[in-house]
Parts: C-alpha cells; sequence; structure tokens
C-alpha cells in the first residue's frame, strides 16, 4: 500500500533533514503506529504519503503509483483515499457534527441522497450518533476528536493517517479514539497513527515503527515503546 | 452550485467594506466606460458628418486652364470629387446668398475667380490635399476650413485618447480591488480551504464561490451602471439635440443597445477574470 525507497527529505528554506534514507512498507489492512521524539520525522512522513511534500530523494509509492505521478486534480484523488486525523481536529466551527462529517462528501463530489445514510454510519461507528446536531463547541475534546475521525472515514478510504490523534486529549478520551482507530482497521481499513503516547502504544498492540533524526531505527511487529 | 452561491453570498457579507469598494469602482469603471464609448460614437458620426461637408476650394489665376487642372486634382489619391466653378457661376452662387453682390459686380467687375471645389474622403487629408493643390501652376490661393476641422479633429481626438486612458485607469483600480476582495475572503475561509484540501477538493471546487462572487459584483455593477448610464444619456442627448442641433447625437436604441449590453457584458467579464486570477494565485499563497 505505502513503500519508502531510500527517501530523504530535506526543507530547502530550514535547510532541516526531516527524513533521511528512510525505506520502509506498510501493507494493506495494517495498523501501524509511528514513534517517535517531536522532529523525528512522524508528520513528515504524512505530509509526504498526503503529498503535501515531494522526497529530495528516494522514492514514495502509494497503491503501487510513484508520488510524482499525481499530479493536479490526481493530487485530490488521491487525497480522496486517505483519511485524516490531526492533532488539532480541524472541525469547522459554524457546522454541526452531521455537516463537519458530510463536508467530505460535498467537497468529493458524493451526491447528495447518500449523505445521510454515510454520515449517520461513520457517526454511529465513533459512537456519536446522537450528537449529530451538536456543534463542535458543545463537544468534548474526545467527541471532537471522534468526529474528526467519523468525517475521515465518511468516504471509505482505504487509508487513515492519524498525526498525533490523542495529543489534546485525556487518557479517557485517548483510549476511546484508540478504540474507535481499531474498530476502523477491522473493517479493513490501513491505519497509521502517529503518537507520544507510549501507554497506549504499550496497551493496544501494533506493529510499531520507531523513527529518530528522521531514520528508521526499529520496526517491531509486535508493538512495544522503545525510544 | 447552491453551496458555492451561498458561500459566495457568505463571503460578500462577511467582507462588506471590501464588497463594497469593489463594487464602487467597477460601477464607476462601467460608467465611465459607457460615456467614453458613447461619447466616441457620437465624436464618430460628428466627423462623419464634417467629412461629408468639408470642401477644399483652390482659387485660380485669370487666364489658367481650369478644365486642365480639374483633371490633375482628380487624380490626386486623397480626393473623393472635383468641380469646377468658372467665376460667373460663384457670382450667380453669390448673389442668391446675397443679392447685392451682382450690384457690387457691376460696379467693380466679378471679384470672384474660377474655382475648384474638391471634397476629400477623410477630413484629416484636408491639409496634405490643400497643400498638393496650392503648389500647382495657376493655383491662386487654397482654403478649407484649416481652422475649425484641425482644431475639431484634434480636440475630439484628444478627448476619445483621455477617455480611454482614464477608463484603462479604472480597469486597472477595479482589478486590484477585486484581487483584494477575493484575498479577504480566501483569508478569511484559510481553515475551511485547509480541510477542504486534506479531503481532497479539486482547486476548481475551492475557487468556485470565490470566481462566483466576482461574477455577482461584475452583474451588480453592470446593472447599476446602466441603470445610471441610460437615462443621464438620453436626457442629455435630448437637451444637447435642443440647443445644439448641428450635431448629430445618437439617440435611435439600435444603435445605442449593443454598446450598452456590452459595458454590462464587460462588467461580468471584468469580474470573472479577476476573480479567477486573484483565486488562483492567493490559493497557492495558501497552500
Amino acid at each position: 500500500m505505502i513503500q519508502f525507497k531510500n527517501v530523504t527529505l530535506e526543507y530547502p528554506v530550514t535547510r532541516t533533514l526531516a527524513l533521511d534514507d528512510l525505506s520502509l512498507q506498510v501493507a494493506k489492512g495494517e495498523f501501524v503506529y509511528l514513534v517517535g521524539h517531536s522532529g523525528a520525522g512522524k508528520s513528515s512522513f504524512m505530509n509526504l504519503v498526503l503529498k503535501r511534500a515531494l522526497p529530495t530523494r528516494g522514492e514514495v509509492r502509494i497503491a503501487g503509483e510513484a508520488l510524482t505521478r499525481y499530479r493536479g486534480r490526481r493530487t485530490a484523488l488521491l487525497r480522496r483515499r486517505i483519511g485524516t486525523v490531526f492533532q488539532d481536529n480541524l472541525l469547522l466551527d459554524h457546522l454541526n457534527a452531521y455537516d463537519n462529517v458530510a463536508f467530505t462528501l460535498r467537497v468529493t463530489g458524493v451526491p447528495q441522497r447518500e449523505w445521510a445514510g454515510r454520515v449517520t454510519t461513520a457517526l454511529r461507528t465513533v459512537g456519536l450518533e446522537h450528537k449529530k446536531y451538536a456543534l463542535p463547541v458543545q463537544l468534548s475534546q474526545g467527541e471532537q476528536q471522534r468526529v474528526a475521525i467519523a468525517r475521515a472515514i465518511v468516504a471509505d478510504p482505504p487509508l487513515l493517517l492519524a498525526d498525533e490523534p490523542t495529543g489534546n486529549l485525556d487518557p479517557d478520551h485517548s483510549r476511546e479514539v484508540l478504540k474507535v482507530l481499531q474498530n476502523v482497521n477491522l473493517r479493513g481499513t490501513t491505519v497509521i497513527v502517529a503518537t507520544h503516547a507510549r501507554d497506549l502504544v504499550e496497551t493496544f498492540r501494533h506493529r510499531t515503527l520507531t523513527l529518530r533524526k528522521g531514520r528508521l531505527v526499529r520496526d517491531d511487529p509486535y508493538g512495544g515503546y522503545a525510544l | 452550485m447552491t453551496y458555492h452561491f451561498r458561500q459566495a453570498l457568505l463571503s460578500m457579507r462577511g467582507n462588506v467594506t471590501a464588497t463594497f469598494a469593489t463594487l464602487t469602482t467597477m460601477t464607476l469603471t462601467l460608467l465611465m466606460l459607457g460615456f467614453v464609448l458613447l461619447l466616441t460614437l457620437n465624436v464618430d458620426r460628428t466627423l462623419e458628418q464634417l467629412e461629408s461637408q468639408v470642401e477644399v476650394a483652390a482659387f485660380l489665376r485669370p487666364g489658367t486652364d481650369g478644365a486642365a487642372l480639374l483633371t490633375q486634382v482628380r487624380s490626386l489619391p486623397q480626393v473623393r470629387g472635383a468641380t469646377l466653378a468658372t467665376s460667373e457661376q460663384v457670382l450667380d452662387e453669390m448673389t442668391r446668398d446675397y443679392p447685392y453682390a451682382r450690384d457690387a459686380a457691376q460696379l467693380a467687375g466679378n471679384p470672384f475667380p474660377d474655382t475648384l471645389r474638391l471634397r476629400v474622403g477623410r477630413v484629416e487629408d484636408s491639409r496634405t490635399v490643400a497643400a498638393a493643390v496650392s503648389a500647382l501652376p495657376g493655383v491662386q490661393d487654397v482654403e478649407y476650413g484649416a481652422g475649425y476641422v484641425d482644431q475639431t479633429v484634434r480636440t475630439l481626438t484628444a478627448v476619445r485618447g483621455a477617455g480611454y486612458a482614464l477608463v484603462g485607469l479604472l480597469l486597472l483600480g477595479t482589478l486590484f480591488n477585486i484581487l483584494n476582495a477575493v484575498r479577504v475572503a480566501m483569508y478569511a475561509r484559510r481553515n475551511e480551504i485547509s480541510v477542504m484540501r486534506l479531503l481532497g477538493a479539486t482547486r476548481g471546487f475551492i475557487r468556485m464561490p470565490h470566481v462566483i462572487e466576482g461574477v455577482l459584483l461584475g452583474l451588480a455593477a453592470a446593472a447599476l451602471a446602466l441603470a445610471l448610464l441610460t437615462p443621464a444619456y438620453l436626457g442629455l442627448a435630448s437637451r444637447v439635440q435642443l440647443f445644439a442641433p448641428v450635431f448629430p447625437i445618437v439617440q435611435d436604441l439600435p444603435t445605442l443597445l449593443p454598446i450598452l449590453g456590452g459595458v454590462g457584458l464587460l462588467g461580468v467579464l471584468i469580474g470573472l477574470a479577476g476573480s479567477l486570477f486573484a483565486s488562483r494565485r492567493y490559493l497557492r499563497e495558501l497552500e
């Protein structure tokens, strides 16, 4: 599904080496943690998968195709196949939970008659069907993050990227969010979670990739947090 | 489309100052443009009338072979037509306008020389033709109303040029206003735009509300400009016609409609082009 071959990413303005000769593969249907200190390259990895950046050297392939081949409209189409969840949930304040989730369907051109069923299913998956009319300010941070997950999965993307999805949450809400992400993975979606949360990685064990200064220093197929 | 339309209206409501500034300059530009176009139309009509009336008169020395000269001047490329009036014919004409002319001629002799009368193709050619004819042997003097023709042509051309220059400046101002309005609107939507990009929205989808905003502003400005321009022009035209009937002021709708329609269409096109350019540019900035 995702293949990095000797990928180096250097940000030209700051001359920061974000990824250094990184090679890894993530297969379809996997649940993978990406761990490492701040600046280890977790977000840069995500940015490359989303084509918000291009590698300075090496090759990134998504679904068998080189990242550089995704241009113009194809970049938008690539992103439609990737659900994203961030630490800052990026919900639109003026829209309620239902409309925030439906926003994905709107921008991707899904016919309106399909919205109700798909949004309700997505909200049910994250356990928030009863709060569909609540505005983001009326939801707890954990609930907001679950709405963001619902928005990310409503179009049934084959890949879900979550960058520090529990960064702003207390332990209880963090566990809630992780359970939701696991459920999404059980439906067949490949899930990649970049996180600092050692306890979650230890509790919900999955393949764990450890990055340090942009290099892959450990690939533990059975999980565990070791920096 | 309803979503894009609603977003465009929300954006206009959210940025009232920028919207109002754009609308005002666009309306003024279109008004000015309409005014200049109508002025040009009337200037052209006036010049056409002048052209059809302007005559170059060459007065011949006594004893000159007028018929030979007539053949010569007819071969000039700028000359559309030429006639020879003998001194007796000229006296007859003068007598029709001034009955005492014949009495005066009986006392002092016929003072009018044989005269070549030339019509030129374009009024601007009068001076050239006059110069060419005055150089011919046997021509004593040439008159072509140089004073008023030259000055009129110069004045009207200058007014038209100044009008176009002003319209050019106003167009530039309008474009900058549209750029600014779209920039403010896109900046206000930056969070939404960033979410849209992540969710896989195409550039066209993101830009659409801003393009609609530009077209709506263009339409509103065109409607305002035409609502002001049409009655103002027709009112002014009827007054000019009343007090200076010598000017052939255009008042017929079949002639005016394409110009007024063009002004309206230009308003929409400016809005469309400005917003397309601005949304493309500022979306890149936000990325």
